[in-house]
């Protein structure tokens, strides 16, 4: 038998090998975060903290208004994307060879950003021509100009981004869901959709709003695709990589980048927060459950 | 128009791509009858059950309630109510709001739904238990709380999907005779899937037997076990022996079948049956004796004696015959220490004539 | 057949059988696919079919030209796109070493219930913005950043070294940052194929943790890991943000020079290399597909 004691040992130290490593990933950030409060900027001998790079970020226009669309297309996605993850997980919990379907939801994880994005760019522009060319000789203006680069095709771009995610989330929040519950409702008299509504739905609420953040925190992050397929608007993230490429990094980009890591780490951490706050009165309930069971 | 025919189901199938779960099955339901498919697990009677609910569509066939063809209505549109096997109490859900909700969905005043509600807790036996959450319930209270629910929206059909199954064997045989009780009063027809003999021949006025995605049998209990028709019946309920042979000719009302080691005659009753053709004959164990082994009359065979079995009420005789069948003999236990073969001993078994049932496939 | 007195239908029509009992409801649960469809497997499709279109000074025209591939393989870009390829793969096998232990630590040791608690911490850094992330490294790796001034405090060089900013190094450093969490997700999610017992058995044989490791680990892990290795190769290879911000001059990977194909207004180069870069995942996954199986990591959902 192994030395118990050993045992012990190197389980610590697998346990601070793990957390040196989170520790690592999340260091530059952090570093970052340290930065945009110095007054002096990066490589200054001196640091005096500040806010003032953050007031400037906020105080302009400008930014403000990119952040504004960043807002806009997250609350586009998850407009989009959750909706379409719950359905693809319904569909995908209720037919046979689930393989085929899978496959084909998951399949954008496989692709990278640029590739996707070109590749969609190109696709629009030549809907655009086809639209076009359609209107022209029907002379109907109707679908004109659908699918010019504009927030519809950043919204799309980000879809097939986030879509992934937010199925895969909800279906394995679905999996604890017994399908009984629906066709017992159904037998009470209820509707599809008010089966989902007054049965299902409260049972994977959690696994829905988990998607919900998930597809938010993606969407606000995601750069690539949103500026090839954007068109006229710039995001805050544009502008960030903008400036970082050809401006250089002044301590208002360090400010904005501040931002940017700020706002999911709030999100995460309340989620967090809660969801620890709901397990522990769950565990309290299942605990009353178990005791009133066997003293039946 | 004769509300006679409460179900019909008229040449019912189902089919999975090239998996027959179900073929051709038709049978009538009279209305407040009780009513249970029996059958071997995956042998179609969930299947046929969940047709019936509107769960599932089927293939071909139809399904008409009091002449009525429905077969092409959602669950939530037919005058069926189902409960089940296990885990389909709302979980979020008090036990009121639970038998409440399909009354909630039509509108119900509320202080007619609490009466209802009320009533229906009575009825099932769990007065005063509105407040509680399913999972604060016994597995017992909580398929009480389905009937509650079903029964409270006074349907015409109620479906029972193994409702005894995930429960223990002492509360089962509880639950069973409550539902016998529930169904009389409530007088609505039932339809209860279950692959327990006894059960079935508890609570049943008549039964069907599926297997294999097929219609094998039908008749009230008494009928099934005294007197089946198929070999598969024979073979599926109650202690039945089966003896396979070769018809070698009709002798007025019986039938000689020549079973290789043996010879017996069997009584013809509805059988039509030719010359050459190849059946099974059934006895059921307790219409066996050991016979002396001198007595060389009709339907003798001689066996060698295996063991024999105390099981309390009933002491089982096993004996081998000479082709190495085992067949087994049932009777009421005698006082102890009365053990009257030897493993080894040559014996022999025997019946009445009239015992013995022909399955001509 | 008329039955008392109404006429019965032998078998829906077809709109209703494709159509559902609910009438239109059911087309709704067809929208995921159609839009993966239409937006994700059309637009790829058609990359293949572009990349030989002609080009023309802003757009391109229908035709059938391989100039596209020509000029990618004769030019530097092809020694480019495979030098990126071999960074990649370093990154992959980087990331697999450090990250893989972690996996079978915390499926190891750790009881099951904190199990997903656990692999969520690698999830923070992944909520962060790559571009947050990949740009942090600038001031980490730089002449003056962290890495410098810490190796310099503690005494182990005397000049700031800056070789891992701006070169093939960064690059490869950047990979990992980014891709890291991956796989340890995906090193988690193989490990869910192997179960505790096995652990169990192995000690009880008296097989060292080498041998363990090698002989029943990998094997029952092989189709996460592959499937993991897959997505780390494929993002580094493809994802342009980290060679522009951490490569320094001329730093390229395959998706780089798809962006600058389209800065510089030649799409079908662009498709041309999107294309490479397609068939080569496509490959790479029917080829761990015949390998491993790789549905098997769908077998948990299931």
């Amino acid at each position: 038998m192994l030395d118990e004691h050993g045992k012990a040992w190197s389980y610590r130290a697998k346990w601070a090998y793990l957390l040196f490593v989170v520790f690592v990933l999340l260091l530059p950030v952090f570093y970052i975060i340290y930065i945009s409060f110095n007054e002096h900027g990066f490589g200054a001998a001196i640091y005096e903290f500040t806010v003032d790079w953050y007031r400037v970020v906020l105080g302009d226009r400008m930014l403000v208004a990119s952040l504004e669309w960043t807002a806009y297309l997250a609350v586009g996605a998850v407009a989009s994307a959750v909706p379409l993850g719950l359905l693809a997980a319904k569909f995908c919990k209720s037919s046979r060879n689930k393989v085929p379907f899978v496959t084909l939801m998951l399949m954008p994880l496989f692709v990278p950003a640029d590739i996707m994005g070109s590749s969609l760019l190109v696709f629009f522009k030549n809907l655009n021509g086809f639209f076009e060319w359609l209107s022209d000789s029907l002379g109907v203006t109707w679908f004109y100009g659908w699918f010019e680069l504009g927030f519809l095709t950043a919204l799309i771009g980000q879809i097939v981004y986030t879509l992934p995610y937010a199925f895969i989330v909800i279906l394995i929040t679905m999996s604890r869901y017994r399908v009984q519950q629906t066709e017992a409702a159904r037998s009470c008299g209820a509707t599809a959709w008010q089966a989902f509504r007054d049965v299902e739905f409260p049972q994977i609420r959690a696994g829905v709003f988990s998607a919900c953040a998930f597809v938010t925190i993606l969407s606000f992050n995601e750069a690539t695709r949103t500026a090839l397929l954007k068109g006229g608007f710039d995001t805050f993230q544009n502008v960030l990589v903008s400036q970082m490429l050809n401006i250089g990094m002044s301590g208002e980009s360090y400010a904005m980048a501040g931002i940017m890591s700020v706002i999911p780490m709030v999100v995460i951490g309340s989620i967090l927060i809660i969801t620890l706050i709901r397990s522990d009165r769950l565990e309290r309930v299942a605990r009353a459950k178990a005791a009133a069971v066997m003293s039946n | 128009m004769q509300a006679d025919s409460g179900v019909e189901v008229v040449d019912l199938s189902k089919n999975y791509g090239s998996v027959v779960a179900l073929k051709s099955v038709s049978f009538k339901i009279r209305s407040g009858q009780y009513f249970v498919l029996l059958g071997p697990s995956g042998g179609g009677k969930t299947t046929l059950l969940r047709l019936i609910g509107g769960f599932m569509r089927p293939s071909s066939g139809n399904i008409l309630f009091h002449d009525q063809d429905l077969t092409s209505l959602p669950p939530n549109e037919r005058p069926t109510s189902m409960v089940f096997q296990s885990y389909a109490l709302f979980p979020h859900m008090t036990v009121e709001k639970n038998i409440s909700y399909g009354l909630k969905l039509r509108k119900l005043p509320k202080t007619e739904t609490a009466s209802k509600v009320g009533r229906a807790l009575e009825l099932v036996g769990l007065k005063g238990l509105n407040d509680r959450m399913p999972h604060e319930l016994s597995g017992g209270q909580q398929q009480r709380v389905q009937l509650a629910r079903s029964l409270v929206l006074e349907s015409d059909v109620l479906l029972l999907d193994e409702p005894l199954a995930s429960l223990d064997a002492k509360l089962r045989k509880e639950m069973c005779l409550e539902l016998k009780r529930l169904q009389e009063q409530v007088g609505i027809t039932f339809i209860h899937v279950t692959h327990n003999q006894e059960e079935a021949m508890t609570i049943a006025d008549r039964i069907a037997i599926i297997a294999g995605g097929e219609l094998i049998e039908e008749g009230s209990p008494r009928d099934i076990y005294e007197r089946p028709q198929k070999q598969f019946t024979a073979g599926f309920i109650g202690d039945n022996n089966l003896f396979e042979g070769t018809v070698m000719g009709q002798v007025g009302s019986d039938v000689k079948v020549d079973l290789g080691y043996a010879r017996i005659e069997v009584p013809a009753r509805e059988s039509i049956i030719t010359e050459g053709e190849e059946v099974s004959v059934s006895v059921r164990s307790e219409l066996l004796q050991l016979v002396d082994p001198d007595d060389d009359s009709l339907n003798r065979i001689p066996a060698t004696y295996v063991e024999e079995v105390y099981l309390g009420l009933t002491t089982s005789h096993l004996v081998r015959l000479s082709n190495g069948t085992e067949v087994v003999i049932r009777q009421v236990s005698e006082d102890e220490g009365f053990s009257k073969f030897s493993s080894g001993q040559e014996v022999k078994i025997g019946w009445q004539k009239s015992s013995a049932r022909l399955h001509p496939d | 057949m008329i039955r008392g007195g109404q006429d019965v239908p032998t078998s829906p029509n077809l709109w209703r059988r494709f159509v559902g009992d609910n009438g239109l409801q059911k087309w709704v649960f067809y929208l995921p696919a159609l839009f993966m469809l239409l937006f994700s497997i059309v637009p790829l499709a058609l990359t293949v079919v572009w990349s030989v279109f002609e080009r023309t000074t802003f757009w391109m025209e229908p035709g059938f030209t391989l100039f596209a591939y020509e000029s990618f393989f004769t030019s530097a870009r092809a020694e480019n796109y495979l030098f990126s390829m071999i960074h990649s793969s370093w990154a992959v096998v980087i990331s697999f070493i450090i990250g893989f232990p972690i996996a079978v630590f915390v499926r190891r040791r750790i009881p099951q219930v904190a199990q997903h608690r656990v692999i969520l911490l690698f999830i923070l850094p992944f909520m962060i913005s790559e571009l947050v992330r990949v740009f942090a490294m600038r001031p980490v790796l730089g002449r003056h950043g962290l890495i410098n001034n810490l190796l310099i405090e503690i005494g182990i060089i005397n000049e700031p070294i800056s070789i891992i900013l701006f070169s093939p190094i960064g690059v490869v450093i950047g990979d990992v940052m980014s891709f890291l969490p991956f796989m340890v997700f995906a090193g988690f999610l193989a490990m869910e194929a192997v179960q505790k017992y096995v652990f169990e058995v192995c000690d009880d044989l008296g097989a060292r943790a080498v041998h363990t490791f090698r002989d029943v680990i990998i094997p029952l892990a092989a189709p996460g890991i592959f499937a993991g290795g897959v997505f780390i190769f494929v993002n580094s290879l493809g994802v342009g943000l980290v060679p522009t911000i951490l490569g320094g001059p001329g730093a390229v990977n395959a998706g780089l020079i798809v962006n600058q194909a389209i800065v510089a207004v030649d799409f079908p180069l662009a498709m041309a290399i999107s294309t490479i870069m397609i068939v080569t995942m496509v490959l790479l996954l029917y080829l761990g597909h015949r390998l491993f199986d790789l549905t098997k990591i769908l077998e948990p959902i299931q």
